[in-house]
């Protein structure tokens, strides 16, 4: 693939680069071809003259076969268009001749091109990625979907499935699985939490990967009798298992029940998404009422011949029928046969694919902004070029031909802008992948197997496209206007002043919107930047590196059968509770934990609910439910008022502790102590009066604001609830501090001490809440560096657009400033009306950036606001400067100079 | 001589690559080396070999080098490439498959209808 690219590549060089060389050898080789079969002839008895005659005749007419090469080695459109090496050099020594507008130019046009490649790679790899299965291409998935709420599938299907199972004949070996965690208990080697498929034994048959060892799953092993069994990757059976020679027929623990491996997958196998160890899905469909029972993806391959609509066409009979016959249950539902990544990215609705791809394009038009920056650069480049223009007009170069080659000049800027930006892309996909498979390998899971990020063929086709397009708008559009009509008057002016271009009102509109938008946009985007660069350095509040935190859970039936469902969740409970609270005190007896505090969320991740403050209206605030001792556990002091206590947990109008940022902004830090807030709204999306008033909870203490949110907003309204471990059961946040720095041998030591307390007890995320600190943070100083960059390049092209502009319009006029200041006009008055016309354009642009940014405010409050005439300020005295320059030399011109320009 | 056939659409350049497969060859050489492969029954026409033979070089299935020929000229000699050899196996076997699910097609009587 690669070589075949370098191929064409070089092939194009050739014909472009060295063009003639090229035609030498092809009539060397057209001669030589002639020569040979001339002798044939004569070998073959013709007279030599005939003989070189009828060889000619033969090959026919050697120029048409010489414009065929050219056609078959891809250089037809050059010639069409007229391209040729040259132009590309012109454009290559423009780039020396202006090396700030080229620098300029070539950095904004990268950053555009790099940020669109990027959001194409991500946006490609969700929506067709190639599947790394053998014809992976035939690999789809199958859901029910609601024709009342299209995005929202309803994936309780087991019913459909057996149907579909007998039935569907242009989807083969139709496949369901369910994701789930199950604790890996290996005695001596430690425990895992890890992630398991529990998946038909046709899954195997559709990724058409045969096992390196043992055997895949069997549909045997789908009966509720069979022994349990486990199929693992190869990369477990490496890591996990040493590479255990006899690994098949060997037992582990899977949570709370043993498994014989009967296979292992070769490596890198890890359909269907990320998983690594494969249980069979054993589920009964009597178990459950048609439309109840686990959510299941569904998956298969097409049969052959089949295409993805005919096996829609098939779905959709079937899945008529089934709504005839069910109403009740599916007459909405709608079974869809899908490309088989896009269920998994929610993508499962034609709409939301054209949603991505539209982000895709405006994440695109980015870059036709900065072109059209780039262009007005240009264009005040060209029109000092009018001259040459119309000399080169004069002595007979067709327009079509100076706009091709201003168009080369702009294609060899966005060219390198684009080479720049693929490399940067190349760079940042792969930073991202690294980080996103840091991610997800630090919670178990790993990507999606068909999750690469890299520069694909349709990648650099994109950035190619998008070159040409910047192209377009740099050069060709500049170009076609300065060739445009004026050009013989520009050949009559020539003489006297070199530019005959006209700018007009054009222009002015040009100045007044670059001038409005930037001063729209550009606090915003600061703001941005300031803030997540702010969250990025913000402490956590508490030592951190001296915690381990992690998710507790109960591994648990994804659906119990209906009939003994609330026996089962009362059993569940009461199994979590008494095991957590065991968990908790042993963890709190071990030497090397010095406090175990427990939480519904960790610091920093609270979600956020409507509370009425009495006597201040309903806000948002963020809820934490929290352990009596978590704040002496995590060594956050509490300077006004008094920690929870024993009777807090208990009592159900218990005290509550707000944080800082609560008193003062509410209450203007004047003592909150004895004020009371309640719930009005349990879900975030509730609105006050839609739930019964919770009681009236009194505050007892302010604690500092610490753990930030990944909100821009740093002082965020936190309120912390006392609870008990029912409370916010069933998964509880676990914070341990630990005496010395967490190590891994710790985090293997919880695991092990809950595995003892249960097999089925399951530690989520755990790790040193440094670490976790450290990733969020990665995160905000991620996304200030891309906001930094765009903000870096729209900043450079505004002020050089506006700058570029403005000298090019005082310029314009320097004759008639010096002829007036020859004829007596006082300097001063002169300099005074041109700033006056200056001033009043850029005036015009802040005015009406002001209001954008009045109507677009948002989210930017407070200081963000005072950004405002901060950049207003500053457009001015940028287009106020690049007046000066052209208006200082005007006036400087001598008189006499001046007249005999004319 | 036997008679000759009309190349058909789309076959000139899997014969390309098999003539340059059986060993290095000049311009000239790939006509008369597809000839002779084909006991003479396929004739190339001369005005469409070199347009395809720079195609494929162009594509990365073929590769040229200048060299000396039998007369002591100079002549261009075009060897197969790894790209090329794998594009030939592929078209081999897809056209095998035509051929043979043509032949079945043909062959076909009433009766077995």
């Amino acid at each position: 693939m690669i070589s075949q690219l370098l191929a064409r590549l070089r092939s194009l060089w050739r014909g472009l680069r060295h063009r003639a060389d090229v035609e030498a050898e092809m009539a060397e080789e057209f001669r030589h071809h002639i020569a040979l079969r001339t002798e044939d002839l004569i070998s073959g008895g013709r007279a030599p003259e005939e003989a070189a005659r009828q060889a000619r005749l033969e090959f026919g007419h050697i120029e048409s076969h010489k414009q065929n090469a050219r056609a078959s080695r891809g250089l037809r459109l050059f010639d069409t268009i007229g391209m040729s090496w040259l132009d590309v050099k012109l454009g290559l020594r423009m780039l020396r001749k202006y090396p700030g507008l080229s620098l300029i130019s070539v950095i904004g046009m990268s950053v555009a091109i790099a940020i669109g490649a990027g959001a194409f790679g991500v946006i490609d790899s969700m929506l067709d990625p190639t599947l790394p299965l053998p014809q992976g291409d035939r690999v789809i998935s199958i859901q029910n979907s609601n024709v009342r709420n299209p995005g929202n599938p309803n994936r309780q299907s087991l019913h459909d499935f057996v149907i579909w199972r007998e039935e569907l004949t242009s989807v083969k070996d139709l496949g369901a699985f369910m994701s789930d965690r199950r604790n890996l208990i290996i005695p001596g080697r430690g425990v895992e939490l890890v992630r398991v498929a529990e998946m038909t034994a046709s899954g195997f048959r559709v990724a058409l990967t045969p096992p390196l060892l043992g055997r895949p799953l069997l549909d045997e092993d789908e009966r509720e009798d069979s022994p349990p069994v486990v199929v693992i990757a190869y990369e477990e059976w490496q890591r996990r298992f040493a590479a255990y020679p006899d690994i098949i027929g060997r037992q582990v623990r899977l949570g709370s029940e043993l498994h014989t491996v009967v296979g292992v997958m070769p490596e890198g196998f890890r359909f269907p998404i990320n998983h690594r160890y494969w249980v069979p899905l054993k589920l009964d469909p009597d178990d459950y009422q048609r439309g109840g029972g686990p959510a299941l993806f569904m998956f298969g391959r097409l049969a052959d011949g089949v295409t993805l609509d005919d096996a829609q066409a098939e779905l959709t009979t079937l899945g008529l029928r089934t709504a005839a016959r069910y109403p009740e249950t599916h007459a909405q539902l709608r079974p869809r046969a899908l490309r088989y990544t896009r269920p998994f990215f929610d993508v499962d609705s034609p709409a939301i694919a054209w949603a991505f791809r539209a982000a895709q394009l405006a994440i695109s038009v980015l870059l036709v902004v900065v072109a059209v920056n780039v262009s007005i650069l240009v264009y005040a480049r060209t029109a000092t070029r009018a001259g040459e223009i119309a000399v080169r007009t004069a002595l007979g170069a067709s327009r079509r031909r100076i706009v091709v080659q201003l168009f080369a000049e702009a294609l060899v800027l966005s060219g390198m802008a684009a080479a720049i930006g693929l490399t940067v892309a190349g760079v940042a996909l792969t930073r991202i992948q690294e980080f996103l498979e840091r991610a997800s390998g630090s919670n178990g899971s790993g990507l999606p197997f068909w999750w690469d990020l890299d520069l694909s063929a349709g990648l650099v086709g994109y950035v190619a496209g998008l070159a040409i397009l910047a192209a377009v708008i740099v050069g060709a559009l500049p170009a076609l206007k300065a060739t445009g009509r004026r050009v013989q008057a520009g050949l009559q002016r020539l003489e006297s002043r070199g530019s005959g271009m006209q700018l007009g009102r054009t222009w002015t509109a040009l100045i007044v919107t670059q001038v409005a938008v930037t001063v729209a946009a550009l606090p915003f985007a600061i703001y941005v930047a300031g803030e997540t660069l702010r969250g990025a350095g913000t402490d956590a509040g508490y030592p951190a590196a001296e915690f381990v935190r992690a998710r507790l859970a109960m591994e648990r039936e994804e659906a119990p059968p209906a009939a003994h469902r609330a026996a089962y969740e009362r059993a569940f409970e009461a199994r979590f509770l008494d095991r957590a609270g065991e968990l908790l005190r042993r963890l709190d007896a071990d030497p090397a934990i010095s406090g175990v505090a427990f939480a519904s969320s960790f610091p920093g991740s609270e979600p956020y609910e409507r509370m009425e403050v009495e006597g201040r209206g309903t806000h948002w605030v963020f809820i934490n439910r929290v352990d009596v001792e978590f704040f002496s556990v995590l060594d956050v002091p509490i300077p006004v008022g008094r920690a929870f206590d024993s009777a807090d947990g208990r009592d159900p109008a218990h005290g509550v502790i707000v944080n800082r940022a609560f008193a003062e902004r509410l209450f203007g830090g004047v003592n909150v102590l004895g004020r009371r807030i309640r719930h009005v709204g349990r879900s975030t999306g509730a609105e006050p009066g839609d739930v019964e008033p919770g009681p009236w909870l009194e505050i007892v203490g302010v604690v500092p604001d610490f753990a930030g949110q990944l909100e821009l907003r740093q002082d965020l309204l936190k309120v912390y609830e006392p609870a008990a471990l029912a409370d916010v059961a069933p998964v509880v946040s676990l914070l341990l501090h630990v005496r010395g720095t967490p190590a891994p041998a710790l985090t293997q030591r919880v695991r092990q001490i809950t595995a003892a307390v249960d097999p089925a007890l399951q530690l989520h995320e755990l790790r040193s809440a440094a670490d976790a600190e450290r990733e969020i943070r990665r995160i905000f100083a991620f996304v200030a560096l891309v906001t930094a960059a765009v903000l870096l390049s729209v900043v450079l092209l505004s002020a050089a657009g506006i700058y570029a502009m403005m000298s090019f319009i005082v310029a314009r006029r320097r004759r008639e400033i010096a002829i007036r200041s020859a004829l007596g006009a006082d300097p001063r008055r002169l300099l005074t009306g041109i700033f006056a016309r200056a001033s009043a354009q850029l005036g015009a642009g802040v005015l009406v950036g002001l209001l954008l940014a009045a109507v677009l405010r948002g989210p930017v409050e407070g200081k963000g606001l005072l950004l405002l005439p901060a950049v207003a300020a500053v457009m001015m005295v940028v287009g106020l400067v690049a007046a000066l320059g052209p208006a200082r030399r005007g006036l400087a011109v001598q008189p006499a100079e001046a007249l005999r320009e004319d | 001589m036997p008679d000759q056939a009309e190349l058909l659409p789309g076959t000139l350049d899997l014969l390309i690559l098999k003539a340059v497969s059986l060993g290095r060859l000049h311009g000239y050489g790939v006509l008369l080396r597809i000839e002779q492969i084909s006991g003479g029954a396929l004739q190339v026409k001369q005005g469409a070999l070199y347009p395809a033979l720079y195609r494929l070089e162009h594509q990365g299935f073929i590769a040229s080098e200048w060299g000396t020929s039998h007369n002591n000229r100079r002549a261009k000699y075009y060897r197969l490439t790894s790209a090329g050899r794998k594009r030939l196996g592929e078209q081999t076997a897809r056209w095998n498959r035509l051929a043979e699910a043509i032949g079945r097609s043909l062959a076909v009587r009433p009766q077995e209808i």
